[in-house]
């Protein structure tokens, strides 16, 4: 019969993790960039190897890290999240009011929480294009924490503070960030049903039908929600981590992040169209981006020659990945 | 939903919203109510209109062009830099318009031939050249305008602006290009479904570069008339403008690819623009709720035309 020869002739299964159909995307270059940049460092600069740049390239890394892994999270379902800069600067606005750390951290990640709820309800329920659902908060988000600090000042919680910058056992608390925020964004990507079910609705999306996954009995409308408040919570954690550095708040602190994630991501092999990526990826492209400002900023040069850069990495990152839709 | 509420759902918002702004000034404002301060108001937002014809066809192709603000802040400091001193200024203008063309055509490579994010690709376009004029500049802003842009600027016929009457023109040729030229049903079918369009023979990778070269002119020539506006140069120049573009176009009826408002819808959502920020300032709106409304009326706007069109 037919059906036993075809059986039979079955394609070869592509490799899980490496290779042109992996999954988990292209995050080997990265991994190359980062040991050659690397190298590159600690051959021509005396101030890369000391421990004390070492700590700072981890704790000016992580709150990318943290919200490279939340855009990841709407990435591989074929969305994108631009207001995650402005949760931050919002995040910094309001844990440097007055008040209790014990009503503004909750305060915190209650408002992270509505506006990842806004973005999603928007995208799902009122069949708002993703860009332009989370192109139009960032603007009201930025407002509102302009509104709450019109310009930088006031100061943090002390709590917020030590749990940032202070240590346990000699070890900087940047190092337990790192470990906690890793496993969840493990548990969330590859550890849960979630997790597979973002890879199934952006995996859908990419090829060019909008209901795959919701053919197949899958609550997309649930999951997609539940992805951009996810990735407004992790918008939120980098946002305290910021403020615990700078200890005060800022309402232009984010502006960058919003751009800078999607590089890191994209730079991590996490196709932009959706349904291809993975956790280490996304790691490996904020580490990368971190390497790149600090050897930078080790090299003197200048802020405004650093963002055009920074502009042309993420260009180049792009236009490099394939994509059949076109637009938008 | 009853056939007079679904003819009602196609009118762009813009209209609505005109109306009303227009009815709360002339209730607040009596004094504002005249011709001249009008001209004003509407002189402002002329470099933004001449944007938004650019935005709306590139929104119409289902694409999207947010580089307006480098290409502003490039001419302004371009001409006040006096770095092209030696030159005529009319060569100087010319070269400004070819520079947003150029910008455009970058675009539009990189959308139509390498199929990049659009939002993701201008975006970044719009970073590079506000990284690389800033370091040309050195954060310092560059110097001043040439006297008899400004005065060009001033001109005025009766109480309409000059730049209100180019804006105008602009607008009626961009309407005539779009419903009499088979490019603007290219543009029609593309917004559609490209796919269909494809298969049917239309250019849908040419219509798409043509498209954002179009917008990238029309940056061009929005960013000449913002620079004559301005006595002296900036860096912070119009960084807000590509945004209030994509929100004016989609108040005005034109969202991705579709084109109920025409051409004159996203020109009334600019109108609101013209008052919507006056208004505001008469009730003592301080800056930063000027953000909010901005992020709001795209948000409305968008929520409107999704909900419109679910079921299509």
């Amino acid at each position: 019969m037919t059906d036993t020869a075809s059986a039979t002739s079955h394609p070869r299964r592509p490799n899980r993790w490496l290779g042109k159909h992996s999954r988990q995307g292209n995050w080997l270059a990265a991994l190359i960039i980062i040991v050659a940049t690397t190298l590159l460092l600690l051959v021509t600069t005396d101030d890369f190897a000391t421990p004390q740049n070492a700590s700072n390239l981890l704790a000016q890394a992580m709150p990318l890290i943290i919200v490279a892994i939340g855009q990841m999270i709407v990435i591989v379902l074929a969305g994108m999240d631009l207001s995650v800069g402005s949760v931050m600067s919002l995040t910094t606005a309001i844990l440097a009011l007055d008040g209790s750390p014990i009503v503004l951290i909750p305060l915190v990640f209650l408002a992270a929480m509505s506006i990842g709820l806004v973005n999603g309800i928007a995208i799902v329920q009122l069949n708002v294009h993703p860009i332009i659902a989370t192109l139009s908060t960032q603007f009201i988000v930025l407002g509102v924490a302009q509104l709450l600090r019109p310009v930088a000042g006031g100061s943090v919680p002390d709590i917020v503070v030590s749990m940032v910058t202070g240590s346990v056992l000699g070890i900087p608390a940047p190092v337990f960030w790192a470990v906690v925020i890793v496993a969840v964004g493990w548990k969330i990507l590859h550890g849960s049903r979630f997790g597979l079910h973002l890879l199934a609705i952006g995996g859908g999306a990419a090829s060019g039908q909008t209901d795959t996954a919701h053919n197949f009995g899958l609550n997309d409308g649930r999951n997609i929600v539940l992805a951009y408040v996810l990735s407004a919570l992790f918008a939120a954690l980098a946002g305290f981590f910021i403020a615990g550095r700078i200890a005060s708040g800022d309402p232009g602190v984010g502006a960058q992040f919003a751009l800078d994630s999607i590089t890191a991501v994209a730079i991590g092999g996490t196709q932009l169209s959706g349904g291809i990526g993975g956790l280490h990826g996304t790691i490996l492209g904020a580490v990368l981006m971190a390497l790149l400002a600090n050897g930078m900023n080790l090299a003197n040069m200048s802020a405004f020659l650093q963002g055009a850069i920074k502009g042309v990495i993420l260009l180049l990152v792009v236009a490099l990945q394939s994509r059949k839709k076109m637009g938008l | 939903m009853t056939p007079i509420l679904r003819s009602a759902a196609k009118v762009p918002p813009a209209y609505f919203v005109f109306v009303a702004l227009l009815a709360t000034l002339w209730i607040t404002k009596p004094q504002l109510m005249n011709l001249n301060v009008m001209g004003i108001f509407v002189r402002q937002v002329a470099p933004l209109g001449i944007l938004v014809l650019g935005q709306l066809l590139v929104m119409r192709v289902r694409s999207i062009d947010l580089s307006g603000a480098g290409v502003l802040l490039l001419v302004n400091y371009l001409i006040a830099s006096g770095l092209l001193g030696g030159l005529p200024l009319p060569l100087v203008l010319l070269m400004c318009l070819g520079i947003g063309g150029l910008v455009g055509l970058f675009n539009g490579y990189l959308v139509a031939k390498r199929r990049v994010s659009a939002v993701i690709a201008t975006l970044a376009v719009t970073v590079i050249i506000t990284g690389f004029v800033q370091f040309l500049a050195s954060g310092k802003p560059p110097g001043n305008m040439p006297d008899i842009m400004n005065d060009i600027y001033k001109v005025k016929w009766g109480p309409v602006p000059l730049p209100v009457v180019l804006w105008v023109t602009l607008t009626a040729v961009m309407s005539v290009f779009l419903s009499r030229f088979v490019f603007g049903k290219f543009v029609l079918a593309v917004g559609e479904n490209p796919t269909a369009s494809h298969f049917s023979g239309v250019p849908v990778e040419r219509t798409v570069l043509i498209a954002h070269v179009l917008a990238g002119f029309f940056a061009g020539v929005a960013a000449l008339v913002q620079s004559a506006s301005v006595a002296v140069g900036s860096l912070r120049l119009g960084l807000e403008m590509p945004i209030d573009a994509v929100a004016a176009t989609i108040l005005g009826g034109v969202v991705f690819g579709r084109g109920d408002g025409g051409v004159w819808g996203p020109f009334f959502g600019v109108m609101c623009f013209a008052f919507l920020f006056v208004v505001m300032t008469s009730f003592g709106v301080p800056e930063p709720g000027k953000q909010i409304a901005r992020g709001l009326i795209i948000l409305l706007a968008a929520v409107f035309y999704g909900l419109s069109t679910r079921n299509s």
